[in-house]
């Protein structure tokens, strides 16, 4: 099991905006161990075949979300998606690419710092273990635990065809929504960022990496839309 | 011993399954156009049908009253309108808090509509 | 004749290098402060760094065990160092770190909790009482929480920007930072009033390891190479247990045994049993009383020489039999590790409930750049902060102390910054010949027509590292290493070639650039092994094997040009009186305490 081998045909897309036209495909045959992932394909081809190879990794254990890219269409974390033996690999769309693997997350961090993610106190911290009830404190980690590594927004349809930011907004927004701390509009903010776009088809929900429901974010904040909710500065628990 | 306790997915084959989702939008969407064109259809089949003022064109069109009554035409018309009935409620109800999965409620609604699409080949069928 | 590469310059107050906890923390603390123009430098995306692949534990006296004190917390961290701790910064992390809890409190992280103000709390190898909180968001949380806090401040984050060098000008000050951005492959110079080096530790430069690709010791090493000491070089942390396979999770670290029994929240039961291939508990033969309840430094060194030996398994590891008892409340405090054992091991393993196959990796570097209480270097407008600096832990580190320590010493860095960018005073321009030398220079490799590639010889490093400087040393090994990399400095670092010649993301040229890097740190982790004739917490020596008092001291490198000094210098047993705010006098000289 641990140390049986396997062959794998790898088509890696090759893009350089400075000096290509459009965007190709390589193929590179790898020998490793059956259970390699396919990070450890891609790291096999700069080490020995393509050293001029543009692709990005850090944690490689499925942490730090910076090695997304889709395999055979599909978006996933490269570190943790097992290998194939005829596999393709894209960069995530439908962000610019840097080069070849790699895409320029700008405009997310953009983003990400345009919603403000941070509980907008009204209160200061007591100096001693701030009440929060144990259960929603874990639902919070839970929520609070999204890579933002964008398999989501990159998988999402609505993305594709509406003016929609994406899954992994909502749920910060959501994971926002529900911080007792926090005295912001979320709800407001999804609405703008394109929250009524979803086609509610739990795409995102199937391909979440750390096991998150951005559809579901969306559902509460549906919810709250049509039938009212938590608003910020109104009977917020303590 | 504890089995009881649900462990975290294994999130490291999602390239080798079918993604519901899709799956499930496109049905939603192409059963929508059926529907839509059926009802365009059975409104012009209809007017030429009973309308007078057609008779010339029905008279061209031996063919007619026959194209409505085809079992596949009856069994692909009503798996639609099962499935794109209840993928709508299930869409209307996930938002207002009732919680289902997206795999089951997907293939439990496929299932049903097949069931439904199915009794009207077979009622052609004499069965 | 080839033209010097353009270099855009750029005026920031306080340039931090280093995405992890400590970088976010000096930034967020040095524009609370009033620093002006904060810049966080991250050599990837700024969420690839180490905190973000920590467990999130965090070892901090919150009042909630009465048996707990902060004096106990701090005789641990002492007994746990062997005595060799710098006993001022030691302190500071015991009386500092509640506040810096409840900081991260206020930024949004909720702590776990078993009421309402009551935080969970759990055991980590060889502390004497219950006292490490956590979130089951674990670092991501901690990295995520605080990238927030960055936002809403409006501090600008650089991805991609690789801290090269530190630019001192003619007086010895550190007024710059040479960067390569490697999104465009160009290079910048930051001037600047303060240099935070908070860029993690020398994790990579060992072969199986539990860091991110990028902590090469890069900022160690520019620190080294500005004339600012290291101390405790010689000292890695190797996690006892780790993944064995695949290959990309070989080495990424499963905590410790005592996470996988009864230990967990009784110190007095048992921690998950650890076997060789004879079925043989062989940890009871380094440490009889504690058993796999041990520190990090024996359990690792124990499961190491029982692998050398021979008594491994075919893949190379050893069993760890866990207690499938803890399974819910491990499932409850740890669901991200309980997803990993399942989808590396298999759903028995990840129910604890078969045994699991562990070995020891790289994790920790215990020693770092010298800092002062206030985390600044003995060179001038250079300070560094967490897993880069040296001292808090001496010879062995607790686990659950490391986030502590970076959000504490992060804060300090920051403020400290802050106070050097209000001083001022240095003059536009200063480093900036330095800085275009020596980018020229580090600019050859790409133009170079023939040659080695850097992947290869950076395996090489990490093999003989692995091998010879790391869990297990001896004098002789060491001095042929050490040689080794003299050899490879001379000889094959001017043949470096990359054969990738695009600009943007050019992995190859980083690579040669942290080969520089890789070979500093080696040699300073050589020479120091090599002087230290002893074994003492982490540090293992076949050839001397007991603990010598006379060796409780610590050794500082100090680069001299090309030529290492290792001098042996008495611990700093004496606290010194905390000043009540960062006003500090703003350089710390080789032997001031």
């Amino acid at each position: 099991m641990t140390v049986e081998k396997i062959a794998v045909t790898a088509e890696i897309q090759r893009f350089d905006p400075a000096c290509d036209k459009a965007p190709r495909f390589e193929t590179f045959q790898v020998t490793g161990l059956a259970n390699m992932r396919v990070l450890d394909v891609i790291r096999s081809i700069y080490e020995n075949q393509a050293g001029d190879l543009a692709y990005q990794f850090a944690c490689r254990i499925g942490r730090c979300g910076t090695c997304a890219v889709r395999v055979n269409g599909v978006s996933v974390l490269a570190c943790q998606e097992r290998c194939k033996p005829h596999m393709r690999i894209q960069p995530l769309k439908p962000f610019p690419v840097l080069r070849d693997l790699v895409v320029d997350r700008t405009e997310i961090e953009g983003r990400l710092e345009q919603l403000k993610l941070a509980p907008l106190r009204t209160t200061e911290h007591p100096s001693m273990p701030e009440p929060i009830a144990p259960k929603l404190a874990e639902e919070l980690c839970h929520m609070d635990s999204c890579l933002l590594c964008m398999v989501c927004v990159s998988a999402c349809p609505a993305v594709e065809e509406r003016p929609f930011d994406g899954p992994a907004f909502m749920l910060k927004l959501r994971h926002m929504a529900k911080h007792p701390q926090d005295t912001r509009n979320r709800l407001d903010q999804a609405v703008e960022h394109g929250m009524l776009e979803c086609f509610n088809c739990d795409v995102c929900t199937q391909v979440c990496p750390a096991d998150l429901s951005p559809a579901q974010a969306i559902r509460e904040f549906r919810k709250e839309l049509m039938f009212g909710g938590k608003r910020p500065l109104q009977g917020r628990p303590g | 011993m504890s089995q009881g306790l649900t462990l975290p997915r294994n999130t490291t084959q999602q390239a080798e399954k079918p993604l519901h989702g899709n799956i499930a939008r496109w049905l939603h969407r192409i059963t929508g156009m059926v529907i839509v064109l059926f009802v365009l259809v059975h409104v012009v089949a209809q007017t030429i049908l009973h309308v007078p003022a057609f008779a010339a064109v029905k008279a061209d069109m031996p063919w007619l009253p026959t194209v409505q009554s085809q079992h596949w035409v009856h069994a692909l018309l009503y798996f639609s309108i099962v499935f794109h009935t209840l993928y709508g409620l299930k869409l209307l109800a996930s938002e207002t808090g009732i919680r289902m999965g997206y795999r089951a409620s997907l293939w439990s609604n496929v299932a049903l509509s097949a069931l439904v699409g199915l009794r009207e080949v077979l009622r052609y069928a004499g069965i | 004749m080839t033209i010097p590469p353009e270099v855009l310059v750029e005026r920031v107050d306080v340039l931090i290098a280093g995405s992890g906890a400590a970088g976010m923390r000096a930034a967020i603390a040095a524009h609370d402060a009033g620093a002006g123009t904060v810049v966080m430098l991250a050599k990837g995306p700024r969420r690839a760094n180490h905190t973000r692949m920590s467990g999130g534990r965090y070892n901090v006296v919150t009042g909630l065990n009465p048996n707990d004190s902060n004096d106990a917390f701090f005789a641990d961290t002492i007994e746990s160092g062997v005595g060799i701790n710098n006993y001022e910064l030691t302190r500071i992390l015991v009386d500092e770190a509640l506040e810096r809890l409840y900081d991260l409190e206020e930024y949004g992280l909720a702590w776990d909790r078993t009421d309402v103000t009551k935080y969970y709390m759990s055991m980590t190898g060889g502390g004497t009482y219950v006292r490490t909180i956590g979130s089951v968001d674990e670092g991501i949380g901690i990295t995520e929480v605080m990238l927030h806090q960055m936002h809403v401040r409006g501090i600008r984050i650089c991805d991609f920007h690789m801290l090269v060098d530190a630019i001192k000008d003619d007086s010895g000050r550190v007024v710059g930072g040479l960067v390569l951005d490697l999104s465009k492959g160009v290079w910048r110079y930051f001037e600047c009033s303060a240099l935070v080096i908070a860029t993690g530790g020398t994790s990579q430069v060992y072969e199986t390891n539990s860091g991110p690709t990028i902590n090469t010791g890069d900022g160690i090493a520019i620190a080294m190479r500005a004339g600012a000491e290291l101390v405790d070089i010689e000292f890695m942390q190797f996690i006892p247990i780790s993944f064995v396979y695949p290959p990309s999770a070989r080495g990424y670290t499963l905590t410790e045994p005592a996470h996988y029994g009864k230990r967990h929240f009784d110190p007095k039961a048992e921690a998950a049993h650890l076997l060789n291939n004879k079925g043989e508990r062989f940890v009871l033969k380094h440490d009889p009383i504690r058993k796999e309840g041990s520190t990090r430094d024996i359990l690792a060194r124990a499961i190491m020489l029982e692998i050398l030996e021979g008594r491994g398994t075919p893949e190379g590891g050893v069993l760890m039999i866990p207690d499938s008892d803890v399974f819910e409340a491990y499932l409850k405090e740890r669901p991200i590790y309980v997803k990993r054992l399942l989808e590396n091991y298999g759903e028995a393993q990840a129910r604890l409930e078969a045994p699991i196959q562990v070995m020891p990796s790289a994790l920790y570097t215990l020693g770092g750049v010298r800092i002062d209480a206030w985390c600044r270097t003995s060179v001038p407008g250079l300070l560094a902060s967490g897993e880069a600096a040296g001292g808090v832990h001496g010879a062995n580190r607790l686990g659950g102390s490391s986030m502590s320590d970076i959000q504490v010493f992060g804060q300090r860095a920051g403020l400290a910054a802050a106070e050097d960018a209000r001083a001022g005073g240095n003059v536009p321009g200063a480093g900036l010949e330095r800085a275009r030398e020596r980018a020229a220079e580090l600019t050859k490799p790409l133009l170079a027509s023939s040659g080695v590639r850097p992947p290869e010889i950076k395996k090489r490093l990490q093999k003989l590292m692995w091998d010879h400087v790391g869990l297990v040393r001896s004098g002789p090994k060491l001095e042929e290493t050490l040689r080794a990399f003299r050899d490879t400095r001379k000889h094959v670092l001017p043949t470096i070639k990359v054969t990738d010649k695009a600009r943007v993301l050019n992995r190859e040229w980083m690579e040669s650039i942290e080969l520089e890097n890789i070979l500093d740190i080696g040699e300073a982790m050589a020479a120091a092994s090599i002087q230290r004739q002893e074994t003492r917490g982490a540090f293992y020596r076949t050839d001397f094997p007991e603990l010598d008092p006379q060796w409780t001291a610590n050794l500082w490198v100090n680069r001299d040009g090309r030529s290492l000094k290792v001098e042996k210098r008495p611990v700093q047993t004496s606290i010194g009186p905390q000043p009540a705010g960062p006003k500090h006098k703003a350089a710390l000289t080789l032997g001031e305490v």
